[in-house]
């Protein structure tokens, strides 16, 4: 039986995805790591500016991020030790989670579910802030009663990236 | 005369500079930031060397195009029926109106939106609508006006340059030494590479110069900037101090780093390509490989575009825990004082199994490119050196780049089996030195005019 999408399901979901910002606005990036299931798939593939009869010019072969829960494992590990200067101090950031919306998924543990992000990003004293806009194909699984973040596809809606790196994620 | 005044001035403190750094190993911190130094940039660097655009392998097929910049000189690198490559100017003939607006793609002709000339992907006319009207009974001379081509372009090892001085040298000759230290990167396989797909590109807030310098030769900041990546067992070395031995190379304007492996070890690349490499490269840089156990590291080929040739672990655990060998190669897009684009592909050789080519472009992910473990903090370095030096008087302080000058002697001739001249350590700025010495001469050579 695949699951329902009722009320009860969109509002755990919901419920899941602005826990899961407040992890990475807190920097909490070892509890955040805790979300995905162990073969959890994180991507963000390259984008190309294209002629609308090619499609949305998004790449199925280079990304910014490819990652498993294994590499994001080392990622985190990274920021946890007192030499990540690109994140010490860190990057103040609000991940802006809407247009949540919740389908039935491919597995009948799964759902699917498609939000907006808008990444706001400020450094140091620099006026000037980074933002990046992308839409987000979650697939959701439970887990011992618990949702999980099985798969993350992070679309985004630039072909150059207007922050000087990805020291944050998305 | 405002002018005439600032351009003396200019003129006097760049040549101070010059001085500066050949003679006291100290530079200018002004010229990691500073507005009056960057039209000179445009005009008497990239507008006089070759300028890498694309590889071969991103348009592999007839129509294939993408489109490519000098600074501001936007070009469409396209491959036509016959399977040559073109590189033109992104510029109707007849507005200057920007031709070709996507990224990429697979076209015969461009059509320009504004009156409609149509260019076949050789750039020559092909259609101009009403011409009979527009232009009377005779029609337009189309060979007059076809696409502009950029005034030249060459391929070396599947990387297609341009330049937009039609008297350069020719680009083998323009590489010449470093030719023998690029191929490590470009030859190991007879296949040749490919790129992994488009190339990620972002924007920093950081000075061209400053990434083609460290990529040029900065084997001392990997102990520091690149810590965290060696704490949290990305990089799989036994001590910060993993590249303090090695061998610094200058080469013509170029330069490069190597690094040494465990013997036999080859960078981890699979037995496949160890063969090929084995087979490809030369008695002499064969012997470097098994003698010596060192490979090129990174590499800058002036101005602008670089080489990281390395290995790192992919997984926390299992069998990409290990060091996974890439290349990547990147450029270092001015987009003004202080701030550039970066265009980074991965590439793998042709030949390769489709497993190793999706490891390999996963270890190049988890370390370089935007979200790179390592080259995130070199954007921190990079953001930061920038912003600081705009200041109007720590643009006036000298930096140190004195390493190896006092104790440092180059390998004796007859020593070392490569061109150029090497030096015995990597924590040095010899090839810093050179870098900047190359720049300086570039900015005052006024030989063609300002």
């Amino acid at each position: 039986m695949m699951l329902d999408t009722s009320v009860e399901t969109y509002w755990e979901v919901y419920s899941f995805l602005m826990h899961e910002a407040e992890l990475l606005d807190e920097r909490r990036e070892r509890d955040w790591l805790e979300l995905f299931t162990d073969d959890a798939e994180y991507l963000m593939p390259v984008r190309v500016n294209r002629e609308r009869a090619e499609g949305d010019g998004f790449s199925d072969e280079a990304y910014y991020f490819e990652e498993t829960r294994g590499s994001l494992e080392l990622r985190v590990r990274r920021l946890e030790t007192e030499y990540a200067w690109a994140e010490d101090p860190p990057s103040r950031t609000r991940h802006f989670v809407t247009n949540v919306r919740v389908a039935e998924g491919e597995e009948e543990d799964e759902v699917a579910v498609r939000t907006n992000l808008l990444l706001y990003r400020s450094r140091g004293s620099d006026p000037k802030h980074d933002l990046l806009s992308a839409e987000r194909k979650d697939t959701l699984r439970k887990e011992d009663g618990q949702w999980k973040l099985r798969k993350r596809v992070i679309l985004l809606d630039h072909s150059v990236l207007t922050t000087h790196n990805l020291s944050v994620f998305l | 005369m405002i002018g005439e005044t600032r351009e003396k001035e200019i003129y006097e403190v760049l040549q101070e500079a010059r001085r500066s750094i050949e003679e006291d190993g100290k530079l200018l911190s002004k010229v990691y930031n500073e507005s009056s130094i960057f039209d000179l940039e445009v005009k008497r660097i990239f507008s006089k060397t070759w300028v890498f655009l694309a590889h071969e392998s991103e348009i592999p097929w007839s129509g294939d195009y993408v489109l490519r910049r000098i600074v501001d000189d936007s070009f469409i690198v396209t491959r036509d029926e016959d399977g040559d490559i073109h590189v033109l100017f992104n510029m109707c003939r007849h507005r200057g109106m920007q031709l070709c607006r996507s990224d990429a793609g697979n076209s015969s002709h461009f059509r320009c939106p504004y009156h409609g000339y149509t260019y076949q992907n050789t750039g020559k006319l092909n259609g101009v609508p009403f011409q009979k009207e527009a232009y009377g009974p005779e029609g337009l001379d189309k060979d007059e006006w076809a696409m502009t081509p950029a005034p030249r372009m060459e391929i070396y090892e599947g990387m297609i340059f341009a330049s937009l001085n039609p008297d350069v040298q020719p680009l083998e000759e323009y590489i010449g030494d470093m030719g023998w230290y690029l191929d490590f990167y470009l030859k190991k396989s007879s296949a040749g590479l490919e790129v992994v797909g488009p190339p990620q590109r972002w924007i920093m807030p950081a000075d061209w110069k400053l990434a083609a310098e460290n990529f040029i030769g900065d084997g001392y900041h990997t102990q520091s900037t690149h810590m965290s990546t060696i704490k949290a067992g990305i990089m799989r070395v036994k001590s910060p101090a993993y590249l303090k031995e090695g061998v610094q190379i200058t080469a013509g304007k170029h330069g490069c780093l190597f690094m040494g492996f465990k013997p036999g070890s080859y960078f981890n690349y699979p037995q496949g390509i160890v063969d090929s490499m084995l087979e490809n490269l030369n008695e002499d840089q064969v012997e470097l490989l098994k003698e010596e156990s060192i490979m090129p590291l990174n590499a800058t080929v002036f101005p602008n575009t670089s080489f990281l040739h390395s290995a790192m672990a992919v997984e926390a655990e299992g069998e990409l825990a290990t060091s996974v060998p890439y290349l990547t190669i990147r450029v270092w897009q001015p987009m003004g004082p202080g701030k550039m684009e970066i265009w980074s592909w991965c590439l793998v050789e042709k030949d390769a199994t489709e497993e190793f080519k999706k490891n390999s472009n996963r270890a190049y992910l988890s370390t370089f490119g935007a979200s790179g473990t390592l080259e995130q903090d070199d954007a921190e370095n990079w953001s930061g050196q920038t912003r600081v030096a705009a200041g109007e008087m720590s643009g006036q302080h000298y930096l140190n780049y004195s390493a190896g000058a006092k104790h440092v002697e180059p390998i004796p001739e007859g020593e070392w089996p490569g061109p150029g001249t090497a030096y015995p350590k990597n924590y040095v700025d010899f090839a810093q030195r050179h870098f900047w010495q190359t720049y300086f001469d570039h900015l005052l050579d006024d030989r063609n005019g300002s």
